[in-house]
């Protein structure tokens, strides 16, 4: 069988419901006469991305600032080079991802499961890449400190990601809240590699990458939470 | 395909308080998303409630349009997330109403509206529905369902491939059962 042929059948098939009362048409009209006014759209895509972009900037720096910049201060130059432009490419790809994702009917390019994805693999190859040193101590206590400061850091983002948002309208709340706990993760990243000392390749590795999933997860559960509140 | 070539431009009247756009808006829409609903083994009462809700919320977000961008996936998508929600609801209504089967023993069965659309599309999956329903059905380019499932249209074309698989399969074997009985007969 062609596929013109199911076409021609699922054609005749479709219900022809085109005959909607009008009454129910009126109905509608009715509702919305009271409370329509002229409203103003929301700002373009690139003015919303570089709020994100900001706020996330912000919180890093405004969080080393707090805590110093001891991390940034040991860096080499290369590293400065690849690790900070790769979370600043990443960061834009999230808010980018974020934005959309608050317009019903943008256009996507990348799911938030899989930008989360490519953000996580892309940290562990720039990290993998530039921190050799393979020596490990206090792994577990040290690596949950760091975890729970890039934490505390990047649910502050996200939160304020989502605030910059708030006009916008997610049609799936689990993905917003997804892509916005990445963006908030980057910013909890970012703000690890400006304060945090510790150049161990497995720390830096398994702590400092872990922040961006787990703020991922904890966006998802939140999104979650609101759309089953909302019911 | 669409009913009406300016619906973007509706769209912008519509943002700037013209009641005279909204309702043309609502007359060239509302059949088409509630023919939308009605594919969604849905009765014409449920529709026609979904309908109404989705026009408030298009309504309540009617900011979130951007003038330029094509209006029909908008409309679509915020269809969709109403007819999502109302599926979530109705499947927790359906674990209660169970529930309240067991105790009582004998409910009266609730009215469905069974169309030959719906029974076509019964071995798809919920998500291959959907797309050859906007696709097939409301005559959408791959672009626009992309926008309106929120997926790219590489995986809505996906989507359409396997949909027409498993549509090619399940015609062969009813024309073969049908061809059967003839021969018995």
């Amino acid at each position: 069988m062609k596929d013109r042929e199911i076409d021609d059948i699922l054609k005749k098939a479709a219900p022809a419901s085109l005959d909607l009362d009008p009454l129910v048409l009126e109905r509608i009209g009715v509702s919305i006469k009271s409370s329509l006014g002229p409203v103003r759209p929301l700002p373009p895509v690139w003015l919303m991305t570089a709020g994100l972009i900001l706020v996330c900037a912000a919180v890093s720096l405004a969080g080393a600032a707090r805590m110093g910049f001891f991390g940034f201060a040991r860096m080499s130059l290369l590293e400065r080079a690849l690790v900070f432009p790769a979370l600043g490419l990443l960061g834009c790809l999230a808010a980018v991802s974020f934005v959309h994702q608050m317009i019903p009917a943008s256009r996507r390019r990348v799911s938030p499961g899989a930008l989360l994805a490519l953000g996580s693999a892309a940290l562990l190859a720039v990290f993998a890449y530039l921190f050799r040193d393979y020596h490990t101590k206090d792994f577990v206590s040290a690596g949950i400190a760091c975890l729970r400061t890039g934490l505390v850091h990047a649910i502050p983002a996200g939160l304020l990601c989502w605030l910059v948002l708030r006009r916008g309208f997610a049609v799936n709340a689990v993905s917003a809240g997804l892509i916005a706990g990445t963006l908030g993760g980057l910013a909890g990243v970012g703000m690890l590699e400006l304060h945090c000392p510790n150049f161990e390749a497995a720390h830096i590795l398994v702590w400092h990458t872990a922040v961006v999933p787990v703020s991922a997860a904890l966006g998802a559960f939140v999104g979650w939470a609101l759309r089953f509140r909302a019911r | 395909m669409h009913s009406g070539e300016n619906l973007e431009l509706l769209m912008a009247r519509y943002q700037h308080g013209d009641f005279a756009a909204a309702t043309t808006l609502i007359d060239q829409i509302s059949p088409r998303l509630h023919r939308f609903f009605l594919a969604k083994s849905m009765s014409r009462a449920d529709a026609a409630d979904l309908l109404q809700e989705t026009w408030l919320r298009i309504h309540k977000i009617r900011h979130t349009y951007r003038p330029g961008e094509p209006a029909l996936p908008w409309f679509y998508a915020i269809a969709r997330h109403i007819r999502v929600d109302h599926y979530r609801k109705s499947v927790r209504a359906a674990a209660g109403e169970r529930e309240l089967e067991k105790m009582t023993k004998g409910a009266s069965p609730r009215p469905e509206l069974a169309s030959e659309l719906q029974a076509l599309l019964a071995p798809l999956s919920e998500s291959q529905r959907e797309v050859i329903a906007m696709l097939k059905v409301e005559g959408m380019s791959l672009e626009e369902v992309a926008r309106a499932t929120s997926s790219s249209v590489g995986s809505v074309k996906q989507k359409v491939h396997r949909a027409y698989k498993k549509l090619r399969e399940t015609l062969a074997v009813t024309a073969l059962r049908k061809f059967r009985s003839g021969e018995l007969a």
